[in-house]
């Protein structure tokens, strides 16, 4: 079908409001936002969860559901409004002219269906061709988004593809009918560290190729720096700063903006001498906003009687380009004053040995007749390969690494859901690692807490936050009496700055941030000596992460515990951790101190990883490498080195040593452990990968 | 004196069931003034179809229990025979020999008279006693049992989960009617087989009662002493009585009739609520809290019963209701076969088959009880789904 010839903005959001509807009131969710996408532009909407920035999305696809209304505003598509098209109409625009990239690749995916044939299903039913032309066209697409082998792809399943290869694959039906707008809820956050950098390099380099017009929704700041021309800022339903990149991240004027930059860990920050600040006070909720200025109460520069007045409309900066600000003083405020000094901590020093690993492995035994246990082949899945570390009191050691690294299962084994294979775990010089947690005593279960990743799965959802805490320090032999634990328990959300009152509340009725909290708290209630945080921060919105990651270290300080970090976000790793060990597929390719990590010569997987990492810094520029292929299955790891799949220097060793030969453990330094064939002149002309320009 | 109207005979009933409607008004007007600080019940108040299910199961439950307990809604006694009221029409006059009115004595029969000359409504009316008395009950027994096997099959999984969903298969996998018959027939409770079964599937609450007080309280010996040994004292003499029938005291017995249809019930629910615990049970147990009950040692049986089963509470009472009404029926059905009860008893489904023999020439004795049999389980469902709308852990089965 032929369409007019249109030059304006692809896309034309004028003061939209949307509600939901609930049987008691009407929620607004969406307040007076506008946005537009030139073509060929890529615009990020950033905002923490509930911001309404997926609300957006789904108003422009007009997908609100039953209980949602466009309230207020209009929403042009090359100058049509979508508002008043007939259902038919938008039929033939989703999909065809706009289409959209959820979350979950596996869940945007028929499970039943090949995923050759629900490519074609895209232009067999907008342009109604034929099964052999939809057949090429597939496959086209299929080879511009960097899959290999692309006839065996459009011959599987869904569920026989990796995680980024699923994503790929949503990419490319997204693309098979050339659309003109490309919208992209949060695409990558399912996905690993390094798929993430190959996905987003995908995305750019498609939407560069097809002139292709972009909305990109995330909470990630780094993610929209690499990716997009414009930024919108969003904070609880409505925009509070549109302008390009530059003028965002470099010139903000939006006191919402500048808390959001102070709160995320960027190159500089540390937890001792420059530590974080965050956004005192939570996230309003839809039905509680304050009058005027949503951000008023939490805003540093708040004046009553003119930001509490009234509605605030969106205001110009002269000078920019089309950069609008949501505030009333932004004239007034000093954009670089300094940050307010922190209240800056003496370096907490290292104590004697607590925990000490020697060659530890587990190995786990899969049978390939799992009905009957017996008959079949074993597999076995090495989980864990020569486990060696130590961690000292009030010392923060960090475990990086990506999805099936073998983390997790070194979690367990620790914690003793799991005995060990074979090698020890010496706590204070005991022998651990055969005894399961039930046959453990008391005191070493409390020595050894966890605080997990999930803040809505942490807690169970049908006790009271106070009794919770209660039954840890039931099991762990505190407190004489119900009386004496309640006090304790009240002592323990003091320390973990919650108000006294949640003892008393269900955890729905807390946030996900105050919910890690009471996780926390409840981790401390035996006096814990080592905890493991298994990515506590990763899935709460950036402004809690740090009031979050604070508080650890607060209470680590105090208690001399003793941290084992496990996480995936290198930013965060480099600022609150002493030292870094780096795991790929159960075996640990690198060890050291956080600077003898961060700084060349890297194990090239951490080397792979720190490029991946977006930062949300203009003047940060980083060597672009991306790596090919997704992480080796731990049924079926390579032969020799686990990374050389997808190693970038493989060809610097001489002869077939790293697919022969699992590479020995060497010390760089002091303290600086490599698992690597590489020669020391090759490592030594490894440059940094991130470099801050100079200011 | 006349026949009645069907304007008046409906009008009669509305005055006969007045305690009733008393009843559901007062709980009605508790229910919605505080209806905010209910929790879980006053969300049902929020929602019309769930008022209207709550109300049509309230009906029922208060028509029993004043009919059937307190003898306050019925026109006469339900075993009393009248020789000149046999098979007749709805509002005929009562009269006690032929031409006589009854001195002091109700002056119509509201929904006429069965075959022996028995007041229908008082029978539909009593009946709905008989499904109170039995229905929640079987149902409650079917969820110890199938709680109390299902939460280890579906958290340790392997070969204990094999074992046990294959015995849960093999009962679901055999008719229900026909393992009824099998159970009912005076053979095979000569054999005593259903007090055995009895003795097994009794059992069950006290274990499971145990097991709960014991993992919440072993780390404070006293109170758990104390629960435990309430539980072990009453459970034990309840016990004895109900299923042995040889309790100490001689006070609890157990109609060997009713007995056999109550294990009956009790054995074919508690295969479908094991299957559904299990499920259930397999998807919570890798949640973060159950891990962070692992990681404090906790035992087994209290990440089992506190930490996992609160949380399938709802899809669990979403089917204790349906099941209620699955009761009703599976009663019914027996009675209409005229297994279980005693002859006489008034149940809902006795009276329709002995109404069906006159299907032909007199519909009224059948049509009120097979009306009133369907409706607790069109009730039931709709409130209990409510119910379970809303909840912090919802799931769908």
């Amino acid at each position: 079908m032929a369409e007019p010839d249109y030059d304006g903005p692809i896309l034309e959001i004028d003061n939209l409001s949307i509600s939901f509807f609930t049987r008691l009131r009407e929620i607004p969710a969406v307040m007076d936002f506008s946005v537009s996408v030139q073509p060929g532009e890529a615009v990020g909407l950033v905002g923490e969860s509930g911001c309404g920035k997926s609300t957006v999305a789904l108003g422009v696809m007009r997908d609100l559901g039953v209980n949602g209304r466009i309230v207020g505003g209009t929403i042009r598509f090359k100058g049509r409004d979508l508002g008043t098209m007939s259902a038919s109409e938008l039929r033939h625009i989703r999909g065809n002219e706009i289409a959209m990239i959820y979350q979950e690749p596996m869940a945007s995916l028929n499970p039943a269906m090949k995923v050759g044939r629900q490519l074609m299903e895209v232009p067999m039913i907008h342009e109604r061709v034929s099964e052999k032309e939809a057949r090429a066209r597939a496959l086209d697409v299929v080879n511009d988004v960097k899959l290999p082998d692309p006839e065996r792809i459009l011959d599987s399943y869904p569920h026989q593809l990796s995680g980024g290869q699923q994503q790929r694959i949503v990419i490319a039906m997204a693309l098979m009918s050339k659309p003109a707008l490309l919208i992209l809820d949060e695409p990558t956050t399912a996905l690993d560290v390094t798929v993430e950098a190959a996905v987003v390099d995908l995305v750019k380099g498609l939407g560069r190729k097809y002139g292709t017009s972009m909305l990109f929704i995330s909470h990630n700041l780094g993610l929209v720096l690499e990716t997009c021309d414009r930024i919108c800022v969003m904070y609880s339903g409505e925009a509070v700063e549109t302008g390009s990149i530059k003028d965002v991240f470099d010139k903000m004027q939006h006191p919402y903006t500048q808390a959001l930059f102070r709160s995320i860990p960027l190159p500089g920050t540390d937890k001792n001498a420059h530590p974080l600040k965050a956004i005192p006070g939570n996230f309003p909720l839809p039905d509680e906003r304050p009058p005027g200025c949503n951000f008023g109460p939490r805003c540093d520069y708040f004046q009553a009687g003119l930001c509490d007045a009234g509605d605030i409309p969106m205001a110009g900066i002269e000078g920019d380009d089309r950069h609008l600000t949501r505030c009333l003083r932004f004239a007034d405020i000093d954009w670089h004053a300094p940050v307010e000094a922190m209240a800056q901590h003496e370096a907490g020093k290292p104590g004697r040995v607590v925990l000490r690993m020697d060659r530890l492995r587990k190995y786990y035994e899969v049978a390939a007749n799992a009905l009957f246990g017996g008959g079949g082949a074993l597999k076995v899945v090495k989980a864990n390969e020569s486990l060696s570390f130590e961690a000292r009191e009030s010392e923060t050691l960090a475990i990086v690494g990506e999805s099936g690294c073998g983390k997790s299962t070194f979690a367990k084994v620790l914690m003793g859901l799991e005995t060990a294979t074979d090698g020890e775990i010496l706590l204070d010089g005991r022998n651990i690692e055969h005894i399961p947690i039930e046959k453990r005593d008391t005191q070493t279960v409390a020595d050894i807490q966890m605080v997990f990743q999930n803040p809505f799965d942490t807690l169970n959802p049908s006790m009271t936050v106070g009794r919770q805490i209660m039954r840890a320090l039931e099991v762990f032999g505190i407190g004489a009496s119900d009386q004496a634990r309640r006090d304790e328990m009240l002592r323990l959300l003091d320390i973990v700055k919650l108000p006294r009152e949640f003892g008393d509340r269900m955890p729905r009725q807390l946030s996900g941030g105050q919910k890690q909290r009471v996780g926390i708290a409840r981790a401390f209630a035996g006096g814990a000596r080592i905890v493991v945080a298994d990515e506590p921060v990763s899935a709460l919105d950036v402004s809690v992460q740090a009031a979050v990651t604070d508080l650890l270290m607060e209470i680590q300080r105090e208690h001399k515990t003793t941290l084992l970090f496990i996480s995936h976000d290198l930013s965060i790793v480099r600022y609150l951790s002493d030292r870094v060990m780096v795991m790929y597929l159960g075996h640990v390719v690198e060890l050291g101190t956080t600077d003898q990590v961060f700084s060349p010569p890297y194990h090239p997987y951490t080397e792979a990883l720190l490029s991946a990492v977006p930062i949300a810094d203009t003047s940060v520029q980083k060597t672009h490498i991306v790596l090919e292929g997704d992480v080796p299955s731990a049924m079926d790891p390579p032969p020799g080195c686990p990374f050389q799949t997808r190693c970038r220097w493989k060809s610097e060793v001489p002869g077939n040593l790293c697919e022969t030969e699992v590479p020995p453990q060497r010390d760089l330094a002091p303290g600086h452990q490599v698992k690597c064939h590489l020669s020391q002149e090759m490592l030594d002309r490894m440059e940094p990968v991130i470099r801050v320009a100079a200011e | 004196m006349d026949l009645l109207s069907w304007g008046e005979i409906i009008l009669r009933m509305f005055g006969r069931f007045m305690p009733v409607w008393i009843a559901l008004a007062v709980t009605f007007a508790l229910s919605i003034t505080f209806k905010r600080r209910l929790g879980l019940y006053g969300k049902l108040f929020d929602s019309p179809i769930g008022m209207v299910g709550f109300g049509l199961v309230m009906f029922w439950v208060f028509t029993g229990i004043l009919g059937g307990g307190f003898d306050m809604i019925l026109t006469h006694p339900v075993l009393e025979q009248s020789a000149s009221m046999k098979n007749k029409v709805p509002g005929t006059p009562y009269t006690k020999m032929m031409g006589e009115a009854a001195e002091g004595a109700y002056p119509y029969y509201l929904l006429g008279g069965d075959n022996l000359g028995r007041d229908v409504f008082s029978r539909m009316v009593v009946g709905s006693w008989e499904v109170i008395k039995i229905a929640p009950f079987a149902s409650l027994f079917a969820f110890m049992v199938g709680i109390t096997l299902g939460l280890p099959a579906g958290y340790y999984g392997g070969r204990l989960d094999t074992l046990l969903s294959f015995l849960a298969n093999l009962i679901l996998a055999f008719p229900v009617i026909l393992l009824f018959y099998l159970l009912v027939t005076p053979e095979i409770v000569l054999t005593g087989i259903p007090v055995y079964m009895a003795a097994v599937l009794f059992i069950f609450p006290i274990v499971f009662l145990v097991l709960l007080w014991n993992s919440r309280f072993h780390t404070q010996p006293k109170t758990r002493n104390i629960y435990v040994g309430i539980t072990l004292v009453v459970g034990l003499w309840l016990y004895s009585g109900i299923a042995w029938n040889a309790d100490p005291l001689g006070l609890i017995g157990f109609p060997p009739n009713l007995l056999v249809v109550f294990v009956a019930v009790v054995f074919v629910n508690s295969p479908t609520v094991f299957r559904i615990v299990r499920g259930l049970t397999m998807d919570i147990k890798t949640r973060d809290y159950v891990a962070a009950a692992q990681t404090r040692g906790e035992g087994t049986w209290y990440i089992m019963l506190w930490e996992i089963l609160p949380n399938v509470r709802g899809p669990l009472l979403v089917d204790f209701c349906l099941r209620i009404g699955y009761t009703t029926i599976l009663l019914g059905t027996l009675g209409f076969f005229g297994l279980g009860l005693s002859p006489e008893s008034p149940d809902w489904g006795s009276t329709i088959n002995e109404g069906r023999k006159l299907l032909s020439l007199y519909l009224h004795p059948a049509l009120p009880p097979a009306l009133r049999a369907a409706e607790p389980r069109s009730g039931a469902q709709p409130a209990g789904r409510r119910s379970a709308r809303g909840k912090p852990a919802r799931l769908s089965i």
